[in-house]
């Protein structure tokens, strides 16, 4: 089972093992220890922080030198701006956002669908190779997207999938298969095979016992490993910005990056429109905290 | 581990990828030279039609979104102008990734001077010599914008060759005005590049926290490429002998040399700490602030800084303009200024029937009435009656600048290898700005470099590097 | 390269010891299920991955490009033998190696300890792993632009807070070593949250009663670290930094807008100038040979590390 960052055993305790007299160094060890922490999680947080102030900022405070932290009026235009135009239309980050939401979800469903039969499939049978199979599926994840992108796009240019929504899908459930496959065999795996077994003693086929029994308990696993996908397709930005050239396919992250570089930059509308895209995932990444070590590790990395 | 095996699969499906390609041809019967427009625009559509076009995002492509919905609509209710943006940075890749892809979803892309060249040259936008000899009075326009907005090969500067073909008609005039501070430096602008820096030195000095200039360093677009350009220009350099299509030793001869030395080692001083990733938007920024004397900016990008909501110098516009100036670009050796806009053109992958529908575009865009009422719309015409006409005079402070400007005008090179020219000066300039290189190896490595480019065409491999 | 179909020809030997009926036809729609259930995912594999990267591999041997058109002719090894031996590749190489190693060994050695603080902490463990690993989860793009933004040598945070404990201003991005030093640190804050999470689990993974073995002995501290704690976390650490290794040395979108290769080309990576030369160029032919060698770079280093790692577990 993968590590969860709430259950985990401390070596902490074992302190209170130690005789008393070495206790006092161990408490003031404790304070030093903790005020470290404390000064790293501050400098870690800190960009988000700034960020989330920057969004509640008027311009001018944003400007500011020296930066104000807590002294300035709280607005929330910025946040109007990333979905309303100037003329009350709705703005073209909205359209970008909603793209992301229509890319990041189908790419995901289509890697699930097709991934998590395969991971069983690994899992079960005895398959030719299989270790080289499995490699050369984790491989494909190596490639740098820049190099990707080139025959990617000669390709789509040639079958009309350029700047497309439907192109984007597919390359995004291309790197996202991989994962599915490594990170979901490990959760097969953890079921036991003598259920299916049991199952078809009992008359079933090897599908449906796949289906009834197997496939209920594998569910959590597929949430996760679904989350991962969706992150990933919601954060990418190679692909987004070499494969799209219009409004109506471009998704968030390059029309993010789309905001500045004209003749005056908003960075309180950039601020707002990173918080917007940021939220989702960090909820979801919330809910998969269980995994999270698999998650990012394509499943390399369990325990 | 079945390496052998493994690699002999690997090679078979090599030769038979290879071969499939070979077999096509390459993968498109690419035509290698553009083609052409008719002379007479054909029947247009009366169903509904977009007319699209690309432009990187700024206040301009607003402002000819609206204005084209507003006037053009007048005459054809049926169609509707959308104006598609990119970011700056990624302008050049957008269209020429499309026109790479032998599909556009843009029937005029708005194409920089520069990528004439390269778009001709790939045959991605329509040949309109004939058209614009039936449809457009040539003689209306001061000829050399006539000829920097469309025609290839490139014109020598301040000229048209009248039998060379013409791509493209003026969208956008531009080039660069110099912005500085009535209250700082005194309501008459430098005359002379000398002067220009000693007022900037002068006032950086009187005014802590105000640096005495800003202009384009940034090492992305053709930022810190035509800051150099400008200085080059000024102090009498040439870019290149067009001709022998020669740039080493040329850009980098005495007069060369010494605009490097006059960019990096007098003006780069004069600006604020950390500039050297600046651009449009920085440089205005800048001056909105009130944290520069004198920058330079283009025209077309200056119009926000007469917004108060944008600006600290003042809450009204007219308490703003008492403290910023517009001028033409001081002179040193010669008078010459950068030439900045855009032509429209026509992409080669539209339909037939949007072709059509961009032609009576242009042509309508370019009747001295229109141009006129584009000049009030915050546009920049290209004819001289719009030019001189109180209607494009009286719209902004800026555009007398223009008006001034565009007898004394010079572009870059216009050739299919711009793209590359172009980064290798801005990253050999910027690196020069920031230090990174010293001024006179940056100015030799670009010469190098670029002449490396210009005769690497018929060269096997590598090329690009 | 094993295809799909291969699967069908299992040996069928084993179907002469499967006694009765039954048995046979429920092994035979298990071979079925196996082929039905893993060729949709190798498909698209060959067809999204395999078929371009072979592509790229023929494109690599021709002069084509992709605005030109026309057909491309061979010229065998010249992009090859072109990149290898050009000094702007050189160049790009170099500041690539920096940046990987800087930024790997940084976040290596904060991730872990990070880890190592957290894990000897009880009480708000899953608050405090759950705030760090904010920076991992967000966009490059969204990370790049907040970064351009707080380091503004001008009105930008950084430098505010600098200036007001008396330190004058740095040019984080427009310098040659501040700018490679500010991918670095930004590349570091996002990422040391995912040396720190694998990190994690191997410290916490440490089983118990080895500890209380130590301590009962009176073991030192640094003792117990260095023979009980660190030899079960360090092979996580090393999947860790070759995780991260791959992933930084093919970095761009944090170069494109942090710094966008500035100044000069001083912190181009090779990613970068890949981009260059396929987009602004479309000299196509020489940018897939350049990826070509990145890839092979890729799986040659990945490979020797992973052997490392193997013959570590031996021992």
């Amino acid at each position: 089972m993968a590590v969860s960052v709430d259950e985990a055993v401390s070596p902490g305790p074992v302190r209170d093992h130690r005789p008393p007299g070495r206790r006092s160094t161990g408490r003031g060890r404790v304070v030093i220890e903790v005020a470290v922490l404390a000064v790293l999680a501050a400098v870690m947080l800190f960009p988000v922080l700034w960020m989330i102030e920057t969004s509640i900022k008027e311009n001018r405070d944003v400007y500011a030198i020296p930066a104000k932290f807590f002294d300035f009026t709280v607005t929330l235009d910025h946040f109007k701006d990333v979905f309303v135009a100037s003329d009350g239309g709705p703005t073209t980050l909205s359209g970008a956002f909603l793209n992301s939401v229509i890319v990041a979800g189908v790419s995901t469903v289509l890697a699930t669908v097709l991934g998590v039969p395969a991971a069983w499939a690994y899992s079960r049978f005895s398959v030719k190779a299989k270790k080289d199979q499995l490699f050369f599926i984790l491989s494909t994840r190596f490639m740098p997207p820049v190099v990707v992108v080139i025959p990617i796009f000669l390709m789509y240019r040639q079958v009309g999938l350029f700047d497309t929504k439907l192109g984007l899908i597919l390359i995004y459930t291309a790197f996202n298969v991989p994962f599915t496959i490594w990170m979901m065999k490990g959760f097969v795996d953890e079921v036991p095979a003598e259920y299916e077994d049991a199952a078809m003693l009992d008359g079933y086929t090897r599908l449906q016992a796949f289906w009834k029994f197997t496939l209920p308990l594998l569910l959590p696993g597929i949430a996760a490993t679904a989350v991962f996908a969706l992150i990933f397709s919601w954060n990418e930005f190679v692909f987004a910005i070499f494969l799209t050239s219009s409004d109506a396919v471009r998704t968030a992250p390059p029309a993010i990056a789309g905001l500045i570089g004209g003749t005056t930059v908003d960075w309180g509308l950039v601020a707002a429109a990173s918080i917007v895209f940021a939220l989702p995932v960090l909820v979801f990444s919330y809910l998969v905290r269980k995994h999270l070590v698999a998650g990012v590790t394509l499943g390399a990395v369990r325990r | 581990m079945r390496y052998p095996k493994r690699i002999g699969l690997l090679a078979t499906a090599v030769m038979l990828v290879a071969t499939t390609v070979v077999a096509c041809g390459g993968d498109e019967g690419a035509s290698t030279s553009s083609p052409k427009a008719p002379a007479d625009i054909p029947e247009l559509t009366k169903d509904p039609l977009t007319l699209s076009f690309i432009w990187f995002d700024w206040p301009p492509a607003k402002a000819l979104e609206a204005f084209a919905n507003a006037e053009y609509t007048k005459e054809r209710s049926n169609v509707t102008v959308k104006v598609n943006v990119v970011p700056n940075a990624n302008w050049h890749d957008a269209m020429f990734t499309q026109f790479a892809a032998r599909k556009t979803d843009f029937d005029i892309p708005i194409l920089d001077s520069q990528h004439i060249g390269e778009a001709v040259t790939n045959g991605n936008i329509l040949d309109i010599t004939d058209f614009v000899k039936k449809n457009i009075d040539v003689n209306a326009y001061n000829p050399y914008l006539l000829a920097a907005y469309g025609q290839f090969p490139q014109a020598e500067t301040g000229k048209r060759d009248e039998n060379a073909s013409l791509y493209g008609l003026p969208l956008l005039g531009d080039t660069w005005t110099m912005i500085y501070r009535k209250d700082l430096i005194g309501d008459t602008p430098p005359a002379t590049w000398d002067e220009m820096i000693a007022a900037a030195q002068k006032c950086q000095t009187e005014n802590p926290g105000v640096s005495g200039l800003a202009f384009h360093q940034a090492n992305g677009s053709d930022a810190a490429a035509v800051t150099y350009n400008t200085v080059n220009g000024v102090y009498g350099g040439n870019l290149w002998d067009s001709k022998a299509r020669k740039i080493e030793g040329v850009i980098n001869d005495a007069a060369g040399q010494e605009a490097m030395d006059v960019l990096v080692n007098k003006m780069k001083p004069l600006t604020a700490a950390g500039s050297g990733n600046w651009f449009i938007d920085e440089v205005n920024a800048a001056v909105a602030q009130g944290k520069a004397c004198i920058a330079f900016n283009w025209i077309a990008a200056s119009g926000g800084l007469l917004d108060p909501e944008q600006s600290t110098l003042g809450k009204t516009r007219e308490e703003i303009l008492g403290k910023l100036g517009f001028a033409t670009l001081p002179k040193q050796k010669t008078d010459l200024v950068p030439l900045g806009g855009m032509g429209m053109h026509v992409s080669a992958y539209s339909s037939p029937e949007k072709q059509a529908e961009a032609l009576n575009f242009m042509k309508w865009f370019e009747q001295a009435d229109i141009q006129k009422k584009w000049a009030a719309a915050g546009g920049v015409p290209a004819r001289t009656d719009a030019l001189s006409s109180p209607e494009f005079l009286n719209a902004g402070p800026f555009n007398k600048v223009y008006a001034d400007s565009v007898s004394r005008m010079r572009d870059m090179w216009n050739v299919p290898e711009y793209a590359r020219l172009i980064d290798i000066e801005n990253t050999n300039v910027n690196a020069a700005l920031n230090g990174a290189k010293d001024p006179k190896t940056a100015l030799n490595d670009i010469a190098k470099e670029q002449q490396g480019v210009l005769d690497s065409a018929g060269k096997k491999g590598g090329g690009g590097l | 390269m094993s295809d799909p179909v291969s699967l069908t020809d299992q040996p069928v030997q084993e179907a002469s010891t499967t006694p009765p009926a039954p048995g046979r036809s429920r092994h035979l729609s298990d071979r079925l299920l196996t082929v039905a259930f893993i060729s949709p995912a190798l498909l698209l594999l060959l067809a999204m991955s395999v078929f371009p990267l072979l592509w790229a591999l023929y494109l690599s041997f021709t002069d084509y490009s992709a605005t030109r058109g026309g057909p491309a002719t061979f010229v065998w090894f010249e992009n090859f033998t072109a990149i290898l031996t050009s000094a702007q590749v050189h160049l790009r190489a170099f500041t690539t190696l920096l940046y990987v190693v800087g930024a790997v060994t940084l976040q290596t050695v904060l991730g872990f300890s990070i880890a190592y603080l957290i894990s000897r902490r009880v009480r708000g463990r899953g608050v405090l792993t759950t705030l760090f690993l904010v920076p991992m989860m967000l966009s490059p793009v969204v990370v790049g632009l907040f970064w351009r933004f707080m380091l503004d040598a001008q009105f930008g945070v950084i430098n505010s807070m600098l200036g007001s404990i008396g330190l004058g201003q740095v040019e984080w991005l427009t310098k040659q070593n501040t700018a490679l030093i500010s991918l670095i640190v930004v590349d570091t804050w996002q990422w040391t949250p995912f040396i720190m999470l694998i990190a994690l689990a191997g410290l916490t993974a440490v089983p118990k009663y080895l500890y209380e073995a130590a301590s009962i002995d009176r073991a030192s501290e640094w003792f117990r670290f260095r023979t009980i704690t660190l030899p079960l976390v360090w092979p996580l650490l090393l999947i860790a930094v070759l995780f991260r290794a791959i992933e930084a040395f093919r970095l761009f979108d944090l170069v494109y807008i942090l710094t966008s290769g500035g100044p000069g080309v001083s912190t181009e990576t090779l990613s970068f100038h890949v981009y260059k030369v396929a987009f602004l160029g479309f000299n196509t032919g020489t940018a897939s040979a350049y990826g070509i060698l990145m890839v092979l770079i890729v799986i040659v280093l990945a490979q020797l590390y992973m052997r490392y790692l193997n013959k570590l577990k031996e021992d």
